[in-house]
């Protein structure tokens, strides 16, 4: 028993850092790689090193990077609150991980269906990939979900799913989905094909504006202060005393609440392009036909 | 250290980050939702079977409750029944006892009549005897002879006898 509950606690250790290593780990990163500078720079990600690949060249950035960590984050994270279940449920992180897999649960089938049910844990990982790598921006690292290739390929996943969910009735039932009224059918291929994008560069919009509303907001602040501030004597005329505060305000909306929505946004959208395309009286019709 | 610009697309920077969310999808999928719902559909198991067990042992303890009315209202006739039969056993028994003391009374009353009746039967045979010893004694007396005993005794008969219709009659 002693032994047991040795292994146990080593175990909870491990996942535990697995989720907080990371995160520290990008931290020393960025800390390393990113000699303190003066001025504004709005860049996008920093490439740490390029890969030779055939079509185009891979450098790998600190978004990859990042969103690896994120994703070792909420694996150790998974690990550790769905270690030691439990039939009764007496600890909190069970009831976290219950609470989690079952409203991610209840959101999907009541967005999309009781036939979408399967769909519930690719919801949350939407939800927490995009959630956690715009929350990274709190720590001072570069969020991944501000660089438009991560976000573009979510999208891209997305837009295949509903593809595959469109053509579940075969591909004239596909073709036809477009020419709801015929003259219409080029716009609606042009909607179409607008999906993945739009997914992809609302989000990408979002989490970059708000990075880039802080680093203005910051330097403007600055300079605001030593206006203000400027005529006082020695440190205290250089010391940017309106940085002090204000930007944690504006890093609250822009980084929690908007990364947040954005990845609601983004889950729920998904939801319902999947689910609406889903030609489903069709596709049971069918069923019901074929089992008859 | 270079970077990118604020908008660069790069086909293999999406190609991983497309890989990045499957593969957390099944990430999820293997260490959250399955050991969870594993869980869940334990408990909900238990709680099933326990409900089974539940309405069971309801179902059990009414028809065990059904018996044991049945048993009480059985027992219940039994009692009566004893006890009906208890008194008309004890009814009868005393009717016969009853029954029996009358007869014996009766035995009794009849034997003391006949034995009475013996009595007075023996107690004329002996009253005759004196009348007729106590004629002869004054007829011979009176006649101042000797009679024959035999003659005399059967002739006193014979009018005793009359006398005795007599009375028999008078009565």
């Amino acid at each position: 028993m002693e032994n047991k509950s040795q292994r146990f606690k080593l175990l909870d250790t491990l996942y535990l850092a697995m989720m907080i290593l990371p995160i520290v780990c990008g931290i020393i990163i960025k800390v390393l790689t990113n000699p303190p500078s003066e001025g504004i720079s709005i860049t996008g990600a920093k490439i740490y090193f390029t890969l030779k690949m055939p079509i185009q060249d891979l450098p790998i950035t600190e978004s990859q990077i990042n969103s690896w960590f994120v994703m070792i984050s909420i694996t150790g994270l998974c690990l550790f609150l769905t270690h030691g279940l439990k039939e009764k449920a007496d600890t909190k992180r069970q009831h976290i991980a219950e609470w989690i897999v079952e409203n991610s649960e209840k959101l999907v089938i009541g967005n999309m269906g009781e036939f979408f049910s399967g769909f519930a844990p690719f919801i949350a990982s939407i939800l927490g990939l995009s959630a956690f790598s715009s929350l990274l921006a709190l720590f001072g690292l570069y969020a991944p979900t501000s660089d438009v290739n991560v976000t573009a390929g979510w999208a891209i996943l997305v837009f295949v799913l509903i593809t595959y969910y469109k053509c579940k009735c075969g591909p004239l039932v596909y073709a036809k989905s477009f020419a709801d009224p015929v003259l219409l059918a080029p716009l609606n291929i042009i909607s179409e094909v607008a999906t993945p994008i739009s997914m992809a560069f609302r989000h990408y919009g979002n989490v970059l504006s708000g990075s880039v509303i802080s680093v203005l907001l910051a330097s403007g602040l600055q300079g605001l202060s030593a206006i203000v501030f400027g005529k006082l004597p020695g440190f205290l005329g250089e010391f940017p005393f309106l940085q002090i505060g204000i930007p944690a305000v504006l890093s609250v909306y822009f980084d929690v609440f908007s990364g947040i929505l954005q990845a609601y946004i983004f889950a729920m959208l998904t939801m319902l392009y999947v689910a609406g395309g889903f030609p489903a009286d069709e596709y049971f019709r069918r069923k019901a036909l074929k089992n008859n | 250290m270079q970077s990118l610009d604020v908008i660069s697309v790069n086909f293999w920077q999406i190609v991983i980050s497309l890989a990045n969310l499957t593969i957390l999808f099944l990430i999820l999928k293997k260490f959250l939702f399955k050991p969870v719902k594993n869980v869940l559909e334990q408990r909900q198991q238990t709680l099933d079977s326990k409900y089974d067990e539940a309405e069971r042992s309801v179902v059990e303890a009414e028809s065990s409750k059904k018996q044991w009315e049945e048993k009480l209202r059985s027992a219940e006739e039994e009692a009566e029944t004893i006890i009906r039969t208890a008194s008309e056993d004890a009814k009868n028994h005393g009717n016969r006892i009853v029954a029996e003391a009358r007869d014996q009374a009766e035995g009794i009353v009849r034997q003391a009549r006949s034995t009475a009746e013996l009595e007075r039967r023996s107690a004329e045979e002996d009253i005759k005897r004196e009348i007729i010893d106590v004629s002869a004694v004054l007829t011979e007396k009176i006649l101042g002879r000797e009679i024959n005993m035999q003659d005399h005794r059967t002739m006193i008969d014979s009018f005793i006898a009359e006398i005795g219709d007599d009375d028999d009659g008078n009565k």
